[in-house]
Protein backbone atom coordinates (compact mmCIF):
# COMPACT_ATOMS: atom_id res chain seq x y z
CA UNK A 1 0.00 0.00 0.00
CA UNK A 2 1.27 3.39 -0.85
CA UNK A 3 1.68 5.50 2.11
CA UNK A 4 -1.01 8.55 2.58
CA UNK A 5 0.18 11.72 1.18
CA UNK A 6 -0.18 13.61 4.59
CA UNK A 7 0.08 11.93 7.98
CA UNK A 8 0.07 13.78 11.11
CA UNK A 9 0.33 12.21 14.66
CA UNK A 10 -0.96 13.44 17.83
CA UNK A 11 0.22 17.18 17.13
CA UNK A 12 -0.07 19.53 19.35
CA UNK A 13 0.58 22.80 19.30
CA UNK A 14 0.59 25.40 22.18
CA UNK A 15 0.36 29.38 22.62
CA UNK A 16 1.46 30.10 26.25
CA UNK A 17 -1.05 28.22 28.02
CA UNK A 18 -3.40 28.29 24.77
CA UNK A 19 -3.41 24.64 23.06
CA UNK A 20 -4.77 26.13 19.57
CA UNK A 21 -4.04 22.38 18.45
CA UNK A 22 -4.57 19.55 20.24
CA UNK A 23 -3.03 16.42 19.54
CA UNK A 24 -4.61 15.83 16.16
CA UNK A 25 -4.07 12.71 14.25
CA UNK A 26 -5.03 13.15 10.39
CA UNK A 27 -4.26 11.16 7.58
CA UNK A 28 -4.74 12.30 3.71
CA UNK A 29 -4.85 10.11 0.64
CA UNK A 30 -2.46 10.76 -2.29
CA UNK A 31 -4.94 12.62 -4.43
CA UNK A 32 -7.58 13.32 -2.25
CA UNK A 33 -9.38 16.38 -1.39
CA UNK A 34 -9.22 17.18 2.06
CA UNK A 35 -11.94 19.83 3.11
CA UNK A 36 -11.04 21.48 7.07
CA UNK A 37 -14.03 23.59 8.55
CA UNK A 38 -14.55 24.67 11.55
CA UNK A 39 -15.09 27.75 13.65
CA UNK A 40 -13.10 30.40 13.88
CA UNK A 41 -10.15 30.12 16.49
CA UNK A 42 -10.78 26.41 15.80
CA UNK A 43 -6.93 25.98 14.99
CA UNK A 44 -7.05 25.63 11.15
CA UNK A 45 -4.51 27.77 10.36
CA UNK A 46 -2.64 27.02 12.87
CA UNK A 47 -2.54 23.49 12.43
CA UNK A 48 -1.75 24.54 8.44
CA UNK A 49 1.41 25.95 9.63
CA UNK A 50 2.71 23.08 11.71
CA UNK A 51 2.11 20.70 8.57
CA UNK A 52 3.98 22.89 5.97
CA UNK A 53 6.99 24.11 8.57
CA UNK A 54 6.06 27.64 9.03
CA UNK A 55 5.80 26.92 13.00
CA UNK A 56 7.16 23.96 14.94
CA UNK A 57 4.46 22.09 16.54
CA UNK A 58 5.24 21.59 20.30
CA UNK A 59 4.07 18.09 20.44
CA UNK A 60 3.89 15.35 17.68
CA UNK A 61 4.66 14.30 13.97
CA UNK A 62 4.29 15.28 10.40
CA UNK A 63 5.03 12.34 7.22
CA UNK A 64 4.66 13.15 4.02
CA UNK A 65 4.45 10.66 1.39
CA UNK A 66 5.59 8.28 4.41
CA UNK A 67 8.52 10.74 4.71
CA UNK A 68 8.69 11.99 8.63
CA UNK A 69 9.39 15.59 7.82
CA UNK A 70 8.87 17.19 11.67
CA UNK A 71 12.68 18.35 11.72
CA UNK A 72 12.85 19.83 8.21
CA UNK A 73 12.99 23.23 7.69
CA UNK A 74 9.86 24.62 5.71
CA UNK A 75 12.52 25.71 2.47
CA UNK A 76 13.06 21.60 2.56
CA UNK A 77 9.21 20.38 2.91
CA UNK A 78 8.55 22.65 -0.13
CA UNK A 79 11.38 21.14 -1.83
CA UNK A 80 9.84 17.80 -1.40
CA UNK A 81 6.57 18.59 -2.15
CA UNK A 82 4.42 21.08 -0.20
CA UNK A 83 3.01 24.00 -1.26
CA UNK A 84 0.24 26.42 0.72
CA UNK A 85 -1.46 29.32 0.31
CA UNK A 86 -1.85 32.37 3.24
CA UNK A 87 -5.13 33.18 4.96
CA UNK A 88 -3.88 36.70 4.83
CA UNK A 89 -2.35 37.43 1.14
CA UNK A 90 1.42 36.95 1.08
CA UNK A 91 2.89 38.17 -1.89
CA UNK A 92 5.70 40.33 -3.33
CA UNK A 93 4.37 43.60 -2.86
CA UNK A 94 7.20 45.68 -4.64
CA UNK A 95 7.41 43.36 -7.20
CA UNK A 96 5.45 42.72 -10.73
CA UNK A 97 3.23 40.06 -11.07
CA UNK A 98 5.83 38.47 -13.52
CA UNK A 99 8.05 38.56 -10.80
CA UNK A 100 6.20 37.50 -8.40
CA UNK A 101 6.14 33.71 -10.20
CA UNK A 102 9.23 33.47 -11.30
CA UNK A 103 10.21 33.65 -7.50
CA UNK A 104 8.22 30.54 -7.36
CA UNK A 105 8.94 29.23 -10.14
CA UNK A 106 12.70 29.02 -9.50
CA UNK A 107 11.98 28.83 -5.11
CA UNK A 108 12.75 25.02 -5.57
CA UNK A 109 15.49 24.79 -7.97
CA UNK A 110 19.17 25.72 -8.12
CA UNK A 111 18.30 28.32 -10.52
CA UNK A 112 17.67 31.10 -7.18
CA UNK A 113 21.05 30.68 -6.71
CA UNK A 114 22.41 32.27 -10.65
CA UNK A 115 24.37 35.40 -9.82
CA UNK A 116 26.01 36.09 -13.35
CA UNK A 117 22.92 36.63 -16.28
CA UNK A 118 19.72 38.71 -15.28
CA UNK A 119 16.35 36.93 -15.47
CA UNK A 120 15.62 38.00 -18.64
CA UNK A 121 18.11 35.43 -19.94
CA UNK A 122 15.98 32.65 -19.06
CA UNK A 123 13.14 33.04 -21.35
CA UNK A 124 11.55 29.56 -20.12
CA UNK A 125 10.89 31.67 -16.95
CA UNK A 126 9.35 34.23 -18.37
CA UNK A 127 6.73 31.96 -20.46
CA UNK A 128 6.02 29.82 -17.45
CA UNK A 129 5.03 33.08 -15.43
CA UNK A 130 2.94 34.51 -18.16
CA UNK A 131 1.10 30.81 -18.38
CA UNK A 132 0.62 31.22 -14.52
CA UNK A 133 -0.91 34.07 -14.30
CA UNK A 134 -2.64 33.19 -17.51
CA UNK A 135 -4.14 30.51 -15.28
CA UNK A 136 -5.84 32.75 -12.79
CA UNK A 137 -6.52 35.71 -15.03
CA UNK A 138 -3.93 38.32 -14.54
CA UNK A 139 -1.81 37.71 -17.26
CA UNK A 140 -2.61 41.23 -18.80
CA UNK A 141 -1.07 43.11 -15.79
CA UNK A 142 1.84 41.01 -15.69
CA UNK A 143 4.54 43.60 -15.74
CA UNK A 144 2.22 45.87 -13.19
CA UNK A 145 3.52 45.84 -9.68
CA UNK A 146 1.36 44.08 -7.01
CA UNK A 147 0.54 47.26 -5.51
CA UNK A 148 -2.32 48.15 -7.64
CA UNK A 149 -3.68 44.97 -7.12
CA UNK A 150 -7.20 44.59 -5.54
CA UNK A 151 -7.87 42.77 -2.77
CA UNK A 152 -9.45 39.88 -5.22
CA UNK A 153 -6.44 40.26 -7.21
CA UNK A 154 -4.20 39.52 -4.83
CA UNK A 155 -6.12 36.36 -3.58
CA UNK A 156 -5.46 34.88 -7.45
CA UNK A 157 -1.93 35.91 -7.32
CA UNK A 158 -1.36 34.30 -3.76
CA UNK A 159 -3.21 30.77 -5.32
CA UNK A 160 -0.69 30.98 -8.37
CA UNK A 161 2.26 31.54 -6.28
CA UNK A 162 1.38 28.25 -4.55
CA UNK A 163 0.79 26.70 -7.79
CA UNK A 164 3.64 27.89 -9.45
CA UNK A 165 6.01 25.72 -6.77
CA UNK A 166 4.85 22.85 -8.35
CA UNK A 167 3.45 20.73 -5.42
CA UNK A 168 2.40 17.90 -4.95
CA UNK A 169 0.28 18.53 -1.82
CA UNK A 170 -1.60 22.24 -2.03
CA UNK A 171 -2.49 23.93 1.24
CA UNK A 172 -5.69 26.22 0.67
CA UNK A 173 -6.11 28.67 3.75
CA UNK A 174 -9.55 29.89 2.76
CA UNK A 175 -8.61 30.80 -0.97
CA UNK A 176 -11.94 32.39 -1.22
CA UNK A 177 -12.12 34.85 1.81
CA UNK A 178 -13.43 38.06 1.14
CA UNK A 179 -14.25 37.53 -2.06
CA UNK A 180 -17.37 38.77 -4.41
CA UNK A 181 -19.64 35.95 -5.52
CA UNK A 182 -18.32 36.18 -9.01
CA UNK A 183 -14.19 35.92 -7.94
CA UNK A 184 -15.38 33.18 -5.41
CA UNK A 185 -17.21 31.13 -8.39
CA UNK A 186 -13.66 31.62 -10.74
CA UNK A 187 -11.45 30.25 -8.07
CA UNK A 188 -13.44 27.29 -6.57
CA UNK A 189 -14.25 26.42 -10.03
CA UNK A 190 -10.45 26.85 -10.74
CA UNK A 191 -9.48 24.79 -7.63
CA UNK A 192 -12.10 22.05 -8.99
CA UNK A 193 -9.99 21.91 -12.31
CA UNK A 194 -7.07 21.21 -10.74
CA UNK A 195 -5.15 17.90 -11.97
CA UNK A 196 -6.01 14.95 -9.38
CA UNK A 197 -2.18 13.82 -9.09
CA UNK A 198 -2.24 17.42 -6.77
CA UNK A 199 -3.57 15.97 -3.27
CA UNK A 200 -5.60 19.11 -1.82
CA UNK A 201 -6.02 19.95 1.43
CA UNK A 202 -8.17 22.85 2.00
CA UNK A 203 -9.44 25.10 4.94
CA UNK A 204 -12.99 26.65 3.71
CA UNK A 205 -15.94 28.43 5.47
CA UNK A 206 -17.91 28.11 2.39
CA UNK A 207 -20.07 25.18 2.63
CA UNK A 208 -21.26 25.15 -0.92
CA UNK A 209 -17.61 25.49 -1.90
CA UNK A 210 -16.39 23.07 0.53
CA UNK A 211 -19.12 20.24 0.03
CA UNK A 212 -19.00 20.27 -3.48
CA UNK A 213 -14.86 19.86 -3.82
CA UNK A 214 -14.32 18.25 -1.02
CA UNK A 215 -14.02 14.04 -0.80
CA UNK A 216 -13.94 14.05 2.74
CA UNK A 217 -14.47 17.11 5.10
CA UNK A 218 -12.69 16.66 9.09
CA UNK A 219 -14.28 18.97 11.27
CA UNK A 220 -12.04 21.00 13.92
CA UNK A 221 -13.38 22.87 17.49
CA UNK A 222 -11.11 23.92 19.90
CA UNK A 223 -8.17 22.09 18.16
CA UNK A 224 -9.28 18.93 18.34
CA UNK A 225 -10.94 16.78 15.71
CA UNK A 226 -14.77 16.57 16.16
CA UNK A 227 -16.25 14.84 13.17
CA UNK A 228 -14.30 13.41 9.96
CA UNK A 229 -16.34 11.98 7.24
CA UNK A 230 -18.30 12.47 3.90
CA UNK A 231 -19.68 15.80 2.95
CA UNK A 232 -23.20 14.11 3.49
CA UNK A 233 -22.22 12.28 6.87
CA UNK A 234 -20.73 15.85 7.83
CA UNK A 235 -23.49 18.19 6.50
CA UNK A 236 -26.47 15.14 8.20
CA UNK A 237 -24.23 15.30 11.79
CA UNK A 238 -26.33 17.15 14.97
CA UNK A 239 -22.78 17.96 16.94
CA UNK A 240 -21.15 20.01 13.83
CA UNK A 241 -24.63 21.43 13.39
CA UNK A 242 -24.05 22.94 16.41
CA UNK A 243 -20.64 24.11 16.49
CA UNK A 244 -20.02 24.86 13.18
CA UNK A 245 -23.51 25.78 11.60
CA UNK A 246 -24.56 27.17 14.71
CA UNK A 247 -21.62 30.26 14.46
CA UNK A 248 -22.09 31.10 10.86
CA UNK B 1 17.25 51.77 -17.63
CA UNK B 2 15.12 54.42 -19.52
CA UNK B 3 16.70 56.39 -22.01
CA UNK B 4 17.08 59.20 -19.49
CA UNK B 5 18.63 57.24 -17.70
CA UNK B 6 20.85 55.98 -20.38
CA UNK B 7 21.92 59.41 -21.26
CA UNK B 8 22.39 60.54 -17.63
CA UNK B 9 24.84 57.83 -17.19
CA UNK B 10 26.85 58.57 -20.91
CA UNK B 11 26.52 62.99 -19.94
CA UNK B 12 28.24 61.71 -16.07
CA UNK B 13 30.98 59.41 -17.92
CA UNK B 14 32.20 62.14 -20.69
CA UNK B 15 32.21 64.94 -17.45
CA UNK B 16 34.16 62.12 -15.31
CA UNK B 17 36.60 61.51 -18.09
CA UNK B 18 37.38 65.22 -19.13
CA UNK B 19 37.36 65.95 -15.33
CA UNK B 20 41.19 66.29 -14.75
CA UNK B 21 41.23 69.00 -18.15
CA UNK B 22 39.48 71.70 -15.99
CA UNK B 23 39.47 70.71 -12.14
CA UNK B 24 41.98 71.38 -9.61
CA UNK B 25 44.04 68.79 -7.54
CA UNK B 26 41.58 69.52 -4.75
CA UNK B 27 38.46 68.84 -6.45
CA UNK B 28 39.80 65.91 -8.33
CA UNK B 29 41.04 64.41 -5.06
CA UNK B 30 37.25 64.99 -3.58
CA UNK B 31 35.78 63.44 -6.71
CA UNK B 32 38.18 59.96 -6.17
CA UNK B 33 36.46 60.07 -3.11
CA UNK B 34 33.22 60.65 -3.44
CA UNK B 35 33.80 57.73 -5.97
CA UNK B 36 35.15 55.12 -3.12
CA UNK B 37 33.28 56.00 -0.87
CA UNK B 38 29.68 55.74 -3.17
CA UNK B 39 30.89 52.06 -3.69
CA UNK B 40 31.27 51.60 0.54
CA UNK B 41 27.57 53.40 0.14
CA UNK B 42 26.77 50.47 -2.86
CA UNK B 43 28.30 47.67 -0.45
CA UNK B 44 26.24 48.59 2.30
CA UNK B 45 23.33 49.18 -0.11
CA UNK B 46 23.38 45.68 -1.45
CA UNK B 47 22.05 44.73 2.17
CA UNK B 48 19.87 47.61 2.56
CA UNK B 49 18.24 48.00 -0.77
CA UNK B 50 17.87 44.65 -1.73
CA UNK B 51 17.74 42.48 1.19
CA UNK B 52 16.14 44.95 3.99
CA UNK B 53 19.41 44.31 6.14
CA UNK B 54 20.25 47.42 7.93
CA UNK B 55 24.06 46.73 8.56
CA UNK B 56 26.37 49.01 10.57
CA UNK B 57 29.48 47.36 10.32
CA UNK B 58 30.83 48.10 7.02
CA UNK B 59 33.71 50.22 7.90
CA UNK B 60 35.03 47.02 9.47
CA UNK B 61 35.21 45.38 6.52
CA UNK B 62 36.95 48.63 4.29
CA UNK B 63 39.16 49.10 7.70
CA UNK B 64 40.44 45.48 7.70
CA UNK B 65 40.81 45.30 3.85
CA UNK B 66 42.80 48.82 4.17
CA UNK B 67 45.07 47.63 7.01
CA UNK B 68 46.11 44.25 5.27
CA UNK B 69 47.24 46.20 2.39
CA UNK B 70 48.88 48.82 3.65
CA UNK B 71 51.13 46.24 6.23
CA UNK B 72 51.94 44.21 3.46
CA UNK B 73 52.51 46.83 0.81
CA UNK B 74 55.10 49.12 3.38
CA UNK B 75 56.34 46.81 6.23
CA UNK B 76 56.36 43.72 3.97
CA UNK B 77 57.41 45.46 0.34
CA UNK B 78 54.10 43.02 -1.12
CA UNK B 79 54.07 43.93 -4.50
CA UNK B 80 50.73 45.65 -5.24
CA UNK B 81 49.70 42.15 -7.35
CA UNK B 82 49.50 39.82 -4.01
CA UNK B 83 48.54 43.39 -1.10
CA UNK B 84 45.60 44.36 -2.73
CA UNK B 85 44.06 40.97 -3.42
CA UNK B 86 45.24 40.00 0.14
CA UNK B 87 43.29 43.13 1.53
CA UNK B 88 40.12 41.55 -0.43
CA UNK B 89 40.42 38.30 1.24
CA UNK B 90 40.80 39.86 4.76
CA UNK B 91 38.29 41.74 4.36
CA UNK B 92 36.27 38.99 2.60
CA UNK B 93 37.21 36.73 5.48
CA UNK B 94 35.76 38.55 8.24
CA UNK B 95 32.92 38.94 6.46
CA UNK B 96 32.25 35.51 6.03
CA UNK B 97 32.34 35.31 10.13
CA UNK B 98 30.12 38.81 10.91
CA UNK B 99 27.37 37.39 8.23
CA UNK B 100 26.39 34.78 11.11
CA UNK B 101 24.94 37.66 12.35
CA UNK B 102 21.92 37.15 9.55
CA UNK B 103 20.72 34.41 12.17
CA UNK B 104 19.20 37.80 13.78
CA UNK B 105 16.58 40.02 12.61
CA UNK B 106 15.74 43.89 12.55
CA UNK B 107 17.09 45.66 15.62
CA UNK B 108 18.79 42.93 16.83
CA UNK B 109 20.39 42.37 13.59
CA UNK B 110 21.51 46.52 13.76
CA UNK B 111 22.85 46.06 17.46
CA UNK B 112 24.71 43.30 16.57
CA UNK B 113 26.60 44.75 13.79
CA UNK B 114 27.67 47.92 15.67
CA UNK B 115 28.94 45.78 18.43
CA UNK B 116 30.90 44.40 15.86
CA UNK B 117 32.36 47.24 14.26
CA UNK B 118 32.90 48.53 17.53
CA UNK B 119 35.45 45.08 18.16
CA UNK B 120 37.14 46.02 15.11
CA UNK B 121 37.87 49.50 15.85
CA UNK B 122 39.21 48.34 19.38
CA UNK B 123 41.63 45.81 18.00
CA UNK B 124 42.82 48.91 15.55
CA UNK B 125 42.73 51.07 18.12
CA UNK B 126 44.48 48.97 20.82
CA UNK B 127 46.91 46.48 18.94
CA UNK B 128 49.34 49.03 18.42
CA UNK B 129 52.21 46.73 18.12
CA UNK B 130 51.03 45.28 14.68
CA UNK B 131 48.44 48.39 13.67
CA UNK B 132 50.51 51.35 14.99
CA UNK B 133 47.44 52.52 16.81
CA UNK B 134 46.68 55.49 16.55
CA UNK B 135 48.83 56.77 13.81
CA UNK B 136 48.63 54.04 11.94
CA UNK B 137 50.17 53.15 8.42
CA UNK B 138 51.43 55.56 6.46
CA UNK B 139 53.48 56.10 3.23
CA UNK B 140 51.17 53.53 1.20
CA UNK B 141 52.88 54.27 -1.92
CA UNK B 142 51.19 54.32 -5.56
CA UNK B 143 49.92 50.72 -6.83
CA UNK B 144 51.98 49.44 -9.38
CA UNK B 145 52.32 46.24 -11.28
CA UNK B 146 56.04 45.70 -12.63
CA UNK B 147 56.59 48.24 -14.64
CA UNK B 148 53.59 49.56 -14.86
CA UNK B 149 52.96 52.23 -12.43
CA UNK B 150 50.77 54.91 -11.74
CA UNK B 151 52.20 58.38 -10.99
CA UNK B 152 49.96 60.26 -9.81
CA UNK B 153 46.61 61.95 -8.80
CA UNK B 154 45.03 62.03 -11.48
CA UNK B 155 46.02 58.33 -13.30
CA UNK B 156 44.80 56.92 -9.80
CA UNK B 157 41.65 58.75 -10.65
CA UNK B 158 40.88 57.13 -14.04
CA UNK B 159 41.82 54.03 -12.40
CA UNK B 160 39.71 54.33 -9.40
CA UNK B 161 36.53 55.45 -12.21
CA UNK B 162 37.70 52.54 -13.97
CA UNK B 163 36.89 49.95 -10.87
CA UNK B 164 33.76 52.08 -10.30
CA UNK B 165 32.21 51.13 -13.98
CA UNK B 166 33.26 47.44 -13.72
CA UNK B 167 31.62 47.32 -10.17
CA UNK B 168 28.07 49.54 -11.34
CA UNK B 169 28.23 46.90 -13.84
CA UNK B 170 28.81 44.13 -12.49
CA UNK B 171 25.85 44.87 -9.80
CA UNK B 172 23.64 45.56 -11.73
CA UNK B 173 23.97 42.09 -13.53
CA UNK B 174 23.75 40.67 -9.73
CA UNK B 175 20.94 42.27 -9.17
CA UNK B 176 18.36 41.35 -12.11
CA UNK B 177 19.79 38.07 -11.80
CA UNK B 178 17.27 35.09 -10.36
CA UNK B 179 19.56 35.36 -7.40
CA UNK B 180 19.09 39.33 -7.13
CA UNK B 181 15.70 39.03 -7.70
CA UNK B 182 15.74 36.41 -4.73
CA UNK B 183 16.71 38.82 -2.38
CA UNK B 184 14.10 41.29 -3.54
CA UNK B 185 11.67 38.91 -1.98
CA UNK B 186 13.03 38.40 0.96
CA UNK B 187 12.84 41.61 1.51
CA UNK B 188 9.11 41.98 0.61
CA UNK B 189 8.04 38.78 2.06
CA UNK B 190 11.04 36.33 4.39
CA UNK B 191 7.87 34.10 5.24
CA UNK B 192 6.69 33.96 1.78
CA UNK B 193 9.69 32.89 0.13
CA UNK B 194 10.43 30.35 3.01
CA UNK B 195 7.49 28.42 1.79
CA UNK B 196 8.25 28.86 -2.09
CA UNK B 197 11.35 26.76 -0.67
CA UNK B 198 14.20 29.18 0.26
CA UNK B 199 16.49 28.92 2.63
CA UNK B 200 16.05 32.44 3.20
CA UNK B 201 19.71 32.89 5.89
CA UNK B 202 21.24 31.27 3.47
CA UNK B 203 20.66 33.51 0.15
CA UNK B 204 21.08 36.69 3.61
CA UNK B 205 24.28 35.28 4.42
CA UNK B 206 25.79 35.25 0.34
CA UNK B 207 24.49 38.93 0.28
CA UNK B 208 26.64 39.33 3.45
CA UNK B 209 29.57 38.12 2.30
CA UNK B 210 29.20 40.04 -1.21
CA UNK B 211 28.84 42.95 0.55
CA UNK B 212 31.88 42.67 2.77
CA UNK B 213 33.82 41.97 -0.42
CA UNK B 214 32.55 45.32 -1.60
CA UNK B 215 33.26 47.18 0.99
CA UNK B 216 36.67 45.65 1.09
CA UNK B 217 37.49 46.52 -2.50
CA UNK B 218 36.69 49.95 -1.10
CA UNK B 219 39.05 49.82 1.08
CA UNK B 220 41.87 48.95 -0.92
CA UNK B 221 40.88 51.65 -3.29
CA UNK B 222 40.71 54.16 -0.36
CA UNK B 223 43.84 53.04 1.32
CA UNK B 224 46.26 53.66 -2.27
CA UNK B 225 44.27 56.91 -2.59
CA UNK B 226 44.52 58.41 1.00
CA UNK B 227 48.34 56.66 1.41
CA UNK B 228 47.85 55.71 4.64
CA UNK B 229 45.31 54.52 7.37
CA UNK B 230 44.18 54.91 10.41
CA UNK B 231 41.20 53.65 13.25
CA UNK B 232 38.73 55.96 12.17
CA UNK B 233 38.11 54.38 8.95
CA UNK B 234 37.00 51.67 11.06
CA UNK B 235 34.76 53.63 13.45
CA UNK B 236 30.97 53.77 13.48
CA UNK B 237 30.94 57.55 11.94
CA UNK B 238 32.13 55.78 9.24
CA UNK B 239 29.62 52.85 8.91
CA UNK B 240 26.98 55.48 9.64
CA UNK B 241 27.71 57.88 7.04
CA UNK B 242 28.14 55.18 3.99
CA UNK B 243 24.83 54.18 5.34
CA UNK B 244 23.34 57.80 5.13
CA UNK B 245 24.88 57.90 1.46
CA UNK B 246 22.59 55.49 0.00
CA UNK B 247 19.15 56.86 1.96
CA UNK B 248 20.11 60.14 0.94
CA UNK B 249 21.27 59.18 -2.54
CA UNK B 250 18.54 56.28 -3.21
CA UNK B 251 18.47 53.16 -1.65
CA UNK B 252 17.51 50.07 -4.21
CA UNK B 253 19.18 51.63 -7.11
CA UNK B 254 22.78 52.31 -8.26
CA UNK B 255 23.47 55.76 -8.78
CA UNK B 256 21.89 56.39 -5.65
CA UNK B 257 24.84 56.02 -2.97
CA UNK B 258 27.13 57.80 -5.58
CA UNK B 259 24.67 60.62 -5.74
CA UNK B 260 24.62 60.31 -2.16
CA UNK B 261 28.45 60.20 -1.50
CA UNK B 262 28.59 62.80 -3.40
CA UNK B 263 26.62 65.52 -1.60
CA UNK B 264 27.52 63.90 1.90
CA UNK B 265 31.53 64.54 1.26
CA UNK B 266 31.02 67.74 -0.59
CA UNK B 267 28.76 69.28 2.27
CA UNK B 268 31.12 68.15 4.98
CA UNK B 269 34.29 70.29 2.99
CA UNK B 270 32.21 73.08 2.29
CA UNK B 271 30.58 73.21 5.50
CA UNK B 272 33.64 72.18 8.13
CA UNK B 273 35.33 74.89 6.21
CA UNK B 274 33.10 77.37 8.08
CA UNK B 275 31.20 75.37 10.23
CA UNK B 276 31.75 73.67 13.62
CA UNK B 277 28.35 71.81 13.81
CA UNK B 278 28.78 69.96 10.42
CA UNK B 279 27.28 66.96 12.41
CA UNK B 280 23.91 68.65 13.10
CA UNK B 281 24.14 70.19 9.16
CA UNK B 282 23.63 65.89 8.33
CA UNK B 283 21.33 65.81 10.90
CA UNK B 284 18.96 68.30 9.51
CA UNK B 285 20.30 66.76 5.92
CA UNK B 286 19.12 63.33 6.77
CA UNK B 287 15.63 64.41 8.52
CA UNK B 288 14.99 66.42 5.31
CA UNK B 289 15.34 63.50 3.11
CA UNK B 290 12.98 61.17 5.48
CA UNK B 291 10.37 63.98 5.25
CA UNK B 292 10.32 64.96 1.76
CA UNK B 293 12.29 62.25 -0.20
CA UNK B 294 12.35 58.96 1.59
CA UNK B 295 13.31 57.53 -1.78
CA UNK B 296 16.48 59.41 -1.68
CA UNK B 297 17.25 61.85 -4.61
CA UNK B 298 16.53 59.14 -7.05
CA UNK B 299 13.40 58.54 -6.17
CA UNK B 300 12.62 62.40 -5.70
CA UNK B 301 13.72 62.99 -9.36
CA UNK B 302 11.38 59.72 -10.10
CA UNK B 303 8.36 61.47 -8.71
CA UNK B 304 9.02 64.75 -10.25
CA UNK B 305 9.31 63.63 -13.30
CA UNK B 306 6.55 61.35 -12.96
CA UNK B 307 4.09 64.21 -11.90
CA UNK B 308 5.36 65.87 -15.07
CA UNK B 309 4.48 63.33 -17.10
CA UNK B 310 0.95 63.53 -15.70
CA UNK B 311 0.22 67.02 -15.92
CA UNK B 312 1.70 67.31 -19.51
CA UNK B 313 -0.93 63.48 -20.26
CA UNK B 314 -4.05 66.24 -18.75
N1 LIG C 1 1.00 33.31 16.88
C1 LIG C 1 0.01 33.13 17.80
N2 LIG C 1 0.21 33.47 19.08
C2 LIG C 1 -0.74 33.27 20.01
N3 LIG C 1 -1.93 32.74 19.75
C3 LIG C 1 -2.21 32.37 18.49
C4 LIG C 1 -1.25 32.55 17.44
N4 LIG C 1 -1.78 32.09 16.28
C5 LIG C 1 -3.01 31.65 16.60
N5 LIG C 1 -3.29 31.83 17.91
C6 LIG C 1 -4.51 31.43 18.60
O1 LIG C 1 -4.72 30.06 18.33
C7 LIG C 1 -6.09 29.80 18.12
C8 LIG C 1 -6.28 29.14 16.77
O2 LIG C 1 -6.04 30.09 15.77
P1 LIG C 1 -6.08 29.74 14.22
O3 LIG C 1 -5.26 28.53 14.00
O4 LIG C 1 -5.72 30.94 13.46
O5 LIG C 1 -7.63 29.40 14.01
P2 LIG C 1 -8.48 29.25 12.67
O6 LIG C 1 -7.56 29.29 11.52
O7 LIG C 1 -9.17 27.94 12.82
O8 LIG C 1 -9.46 30.39 12.69
C9 LIG C 1 -6.81 31.12 18.26
O9 LIG C 1 -7.34 31.20 19.56
C10 LIG C 1 -5.73 32.14 18.06
O10 LIG C 1 -6.01 33.31 18.77
MG1 LIG D 1 -7.47 30.63 9.95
Amino acid sequence: MTPPAIEVGALTKEFGGLRAVDGISLSVATGERRVLIGPNGAGKTTLFHCITGTLSPSAGRVALFGRDVTALAESRRTALGMGRTFQISNVFANLSLAENLVLALIGTGRRKWIMHRPVGAYPDLRRRALEGLEHVGLRQRADESVKHLSYGERRQLELALALNSNPKVLFLDEPCAGLSPGERQRISKMIGALPRDITLVMIEHDMDVALGLADRVTVLHRGRIILEGSPAEVQANPEVRDVYFGHV
Amino acid sequence: MGRVGIGLALAAFAVALTLPQFAGPFWMGLVTQMLIFGLLALSVDLLLGQTGLFSLCHASFFAVAAYTTAILQVRYAVPTLLAAPAGLVAGTLLALGFGLAVRTRGVYFILITIALGYIVWGVLHRWSSFTGGDNGVTNVPFPAVGELRIGSHTEYYYFVLAVVIACALVYRVLIASPFGLSLRGIKASETRTRSLGYRTGLHLYAAFVLSGLLASLAGVLYVYYNRFVNPVSASFPISVEATLMAIIGGSGTIAGPFIGSGIILGLRNWVSSFFELYATVMGVVFIATVLWAPDGIVGLVNRLRAARARRKAL
